[in-house]
């Protein structure tokens, strides 16, 4: 018998968790279909962790609330069968790959699920060697867990729900913590679970750039309710879609932008590669001895401001650094930081760029080298009188906020660098309204989202008014909107005279604020220069685990055309395509 | 935290390593137990030298040398008191009987420390709660126990973040009274409380996607098999226990070495 081609049905779902004065999720009627690869995307809070739970039955069983509607899933009434049976059928892997290992080494974490389920132990070394080989972790096997990296414990939790052979696996960001190109091997993994295995994906992403060669079809979630479902061409070409304020992808976005100036444009792009073929046909066509003639216009280069001569703000001569384990962190970093500048470190994950910036405030003080903050050394100096004048942002704000309102958080630091009162109520008015947290000021932290609480740990260091500011991994697990918002906030910083250094895996974040750009790679710098010089160098980028912002890769490609190489960002795509769309024209 | 870091398993191929977890804790449970039958220095040295060419075998010395650098403070602590105490207790004299009672607690402390060693750097925790298992300890225990040990690097590292984190707002943490310093502590005991009440939900949600008590009889990746060479050092082991009760209580030993201890 053939098997039936729905593997998930939805109808009519409403839920609303214990104690929320709204539902979670609103109506969703949605139905999928056995081997699809489907991404479930939309601004967060929207709802599509919570849908999610639905699929395997962790609400109703595990979250109690109010559900209605129904949810099949592999012919099994979610609402009756408990989660522990529906493991079989559909395997959930969440966003933080530390919360899902369980066990002290690889072998046995990828058997926890199989050892729940009482399988015979002939039938488990089975299952393991297989799921250890299609994820490539065999050689990790008797590893303990918190001697891999990011991306070998994100595949070992792939491995340990594989081990139970589901035939749905569900997504939840799985790739936040990873740098680009050990995302993009987990995202391989996963799309040749999908061709090969017929396996059901639902993956929840906000990097679109990063996932849209795999899918087969896009649902989008705002406020609960399902807003668009369709194939990807169509869904990211939607006004729907742009009003929920989901990035779509890069190239996308900039092909329904010239769509206007380009007569019979074909089918919408997803990847560099389909636009770089549609935009090709399209200017040789009508070129032919046109484009040689072709006025050459350059974008306005953004002059080096004024503040970037003079002396630096921050700089470190020769640094090493080893942790206490052993691991040699930093191996020989020298680095200038100008007063005024915008600085983004860049690099794959241990590259040592978290390490070098734990230098700068001097949480971290080095084997061998020097550290001066304004011309000084700071050998003697205290990590507290540093953080006066260098903030450091860390990632996730809950290793930070404890206190019982926002106010107060905020003036923490404040407190501790002895602000006379006046002087902490009028800079904590400031940052809440700085950072749009002012309705949110006697709230506790904790009630807030996640978008909002990395805003409170932002403002709570802004607050004290430090010279430079350096955040760490400012966008992991933020959307579209909440990037861009940030990107403003990082500008308006910039125009009062901040120094900013950001550390980050983000390549179409660092695109779009083309800030000065310093590679790492196995602790040294590789490359250090403006954006759109190293962002459009793939060998340099190569080397740091950093793949070019989708932008770039389209502009290398078409170097025949007399276009320029370093464009990086859709603004300035857009400015120079649509000019030569229209003269091709003419 | 150094005493500790000395205890954590790592895995090496050694004879000790393999020796089946229950064997391996009679063997060190009858270390134990001589080193409390006797009380005076030779013998307790003796037990102390046998236990090193174990320790070795088990090539766990780096680690071992570790735990007893840890343990350091609390040997000269012992030492220290029993001195004192021996010295207002019989009149305020130092004979060579107190000062070799002193030392011969300090070597009990460090023989002791050196059999759980023994036992805890070579039984992988994995083993330990297969054990623990067969024991008919229920599963929710073991499993939280090695919950427990996933989780001291995970909350070591965080820690060790929130730290920076508040350092880096300006919070130092040295100076002020006792009170003030407690107080010092709490910004960093909060966020690390907070989150792992957090983290404790998303692993109960992994744990449910995973099937946890799905059936009534979960099965063990891993089995606990007596081989000739447990049996072989099950009967060395009762062989010394016995040897060691013979000497103890049937062989009349010098007066010397059978001084009780007066604190102990």
């Amino acid at each position: 018998m053939k098997e039936p081609l729905t593997i998930v049905e939805i109808r009519d779902l409403t839920y609303t968790y214990p104690g929320a004065d709204r539902p979670a999720l609103r109506e969703v009627n949605l139905s999928i279909e056995r081997g699809e690869f489907l991404l479930l995307t939309g601004p967060s809070g929207c709802g599509k962790t919570t849908l999610c739970r639905c699929l395997n039955g962790l609400i109703p069983h595990f979250y109690s609330g109010r559900l209605e509607g129904e949810v099949w899933v592999a012919g099994l009434p979610v609402r009756e069968t408990p989660t522990s049976s529906l493991a079989k059928h559909v395997g959930l892997i969440f966003q933080n790959p530390d919360n899902q290992i369980f066990a002290l080494t690889v072998e046995k974490d990828v058997a926890f699920g199989l050892e729940n389920l009482g399988y015979e132990r002939e039938e488990m070394r089975r299952r393991i060697d297989w799921a250890l080989r299609v994820t490539g972790i065999e050689d990790l096997r008797y590893r303990a867990p918190h001697e891999l990296s990011g991306g070998q414990k994100q595949r070992l939790a792939i491995a340990s729900v594989l081990a139970m052979r589901p035939e749905i696996i569900v997504l939840d960001e799985p790739t936040s913590f990873l740098d680009p190109v050990g995302a993009e091997s987990i995202l391989g993994i996963i799309d040749r679970l999908n061709r090969e295995l017929n396996m059901t994906i639902i993956l929840i992403e906000h990097r679109l750039d990063l996932v849209a060669p795999y899918l087969d079809r896009v649902v989008i979630l705002n406020d609960g309710g399902i807003v668009q479902d369709g194939p990807p061409e169509e869904v990211f070409t939607s006004e729907e879609t742009r009003l929920a304020g989901v990035g779509v992808p890069r190239v996308t976005d900039l092909w329904c932008r010239l769509r206007e100036a380009w007569d019979r444009p074909g089918p919408p792009p997803l990847t560099a590669s389909e636009f770089v073929k549609a935009i090709r046909d399209r200017l040789s066509r009508s070129s032919g001895s046109a484009a040689g003639d072709m006025p050459f216009k350059t974008i306005m280069r953004r002059k080096a401001p004024e503040a970037a001569r003079g002396n630096p703000i921050i700089e470190v001569r020769d640094l090493h650094f080893s942790y206490p384990n052993g691991v040699k962190a930093l191996k020989g970093v020298s680095l200038k930081i100008m007063r005024g500048e915008f600085l983004a470190i860049m690099g794959e994950n241990g590259a040592g760029k978290t390490t070098l910036v734990k230098h700068f405030n001097g949480l971290l003080r080095p084997d061998r080298g020097e550290v001066y903050v304004d011309g000084k050394n700071i050998a003697d100096m205290t990590v507290a009188s540093l953080a006066r004048r260098v903030g450091l942002v860390f990632q996730n704000p809950d290793d930070q906020l404890f206190s019982e309102s926002v106010e107060e958080e905020i003036a923490f630091a404040m407190r501790n660098f002895a602000f006379d009162r006046d002087t902490i109520e009028k800079r904590t008015t400031w940052a809440l309204d700085f950072l749009g947290l002012s309705r949110h000021r006697k709230a506790s932290p904790f009630t807030l989202s996640g978008g909002e609480r990395k805003r409170v740990a932002l403002a709570s260091v802004l607050a004290w008014d430090p010279e430079v500011i350096v955040l760490d991994e400012p966008t992991i697990g933020q959307d579209y909107a909440q990037k861009e918002r940030l990107r403003g906030l990082l500008m308006r910083l910039r125009e009062q005279g901040k120094t900013i250094v950001i550390v980050t895996h983000d390549v179409e974040f660092v695109a779009e604020c083309k800030p000065r750009v310093a590679l790492m790679a196995e602790g040294r710098i590789t490359a250090d220069g403006p954006a759109e010089e190293i962002l459009t160098d793939p060998e340099l980028l190569r080397r740091a685990s950093v793949n070019p912002p989708e932008i770039a890769k389209v502009f290398i490609q078409l170097s025949e055309f007399s276009l320029p190489r370093d464009v990086i960002n859709v603004d300035d795509a857009y400015d120079l395509l649509v000019d030569r769309l229209r003269g091709c024209e003419g | 935290m150094s005493m500790l870091e000395g205890l954590r398993f790592t895995a090496i191929p050694s004879p000790i390593h393999r020796l089946d977890p229950r064997v391996k804790f009679l063997l060190v449970s009858i270390l134990f137990v001589s080193t409390i039958l006797f009380s005076s220095l030779l013998p307790l040295l003796i037990i102390f030298l046998a236990q090193i060419p174990l320790i070795l075998l088990a090539r766990v010395q780096r680690a071992w040398l570790k735990t007893l650098r840890g343990a350091v403070t609390l040997g000269i602590i012992i030492f220290a008191s029993n001195l004192l105490a021996n010295y207002f207790y019989q009149g305020r004299t130092v004979t060579t009987g107190i000062l070799e009672l002193s030392l011969a607690m300090t070597v009990r402390f460090i023989a002791l420390i050196t059999s759980f060693s023994i036992f805890f750097l070579t039984t992988s925790p994995d083993k330990l709660s297969l054990a623990l298992e067969k024991a008919h300890i229920p599963y929710e225990l073991c499993f939280a126990f090695i919950t427990a040990i996933r989780f001291v690097p995970v909350l070591a590292e965080e820690a060790q973040t929130i730290m920076d984190a508040q350092k880096a707002r300006g919070l130092e943490l040295e100076g002020g009274n006792f009170l003030q310093r407690i107080r010092n502590y709490l910004p960093i005991l909060l966020p690390l409380i907070i989150n792992s009440i957090r983290r404790s939900l998303e692993l109960a949600e992994a744990m449910e996607s995973r099937a946890f008590g799905a059936v009534e009889k979960r099965t063990n990746l891993y089995e606990l098999e007596m081989t000739k060479r447990d049996y072989l050092a099950l009967a060395l082991s009762l062989a010394v226990l016995i040897l060691v009760l013979y000497i103890r209580f049937r062989v009349p030993l010098p007066k010397y070495l059978l001084t009780p201890s007066r604190i102990l």
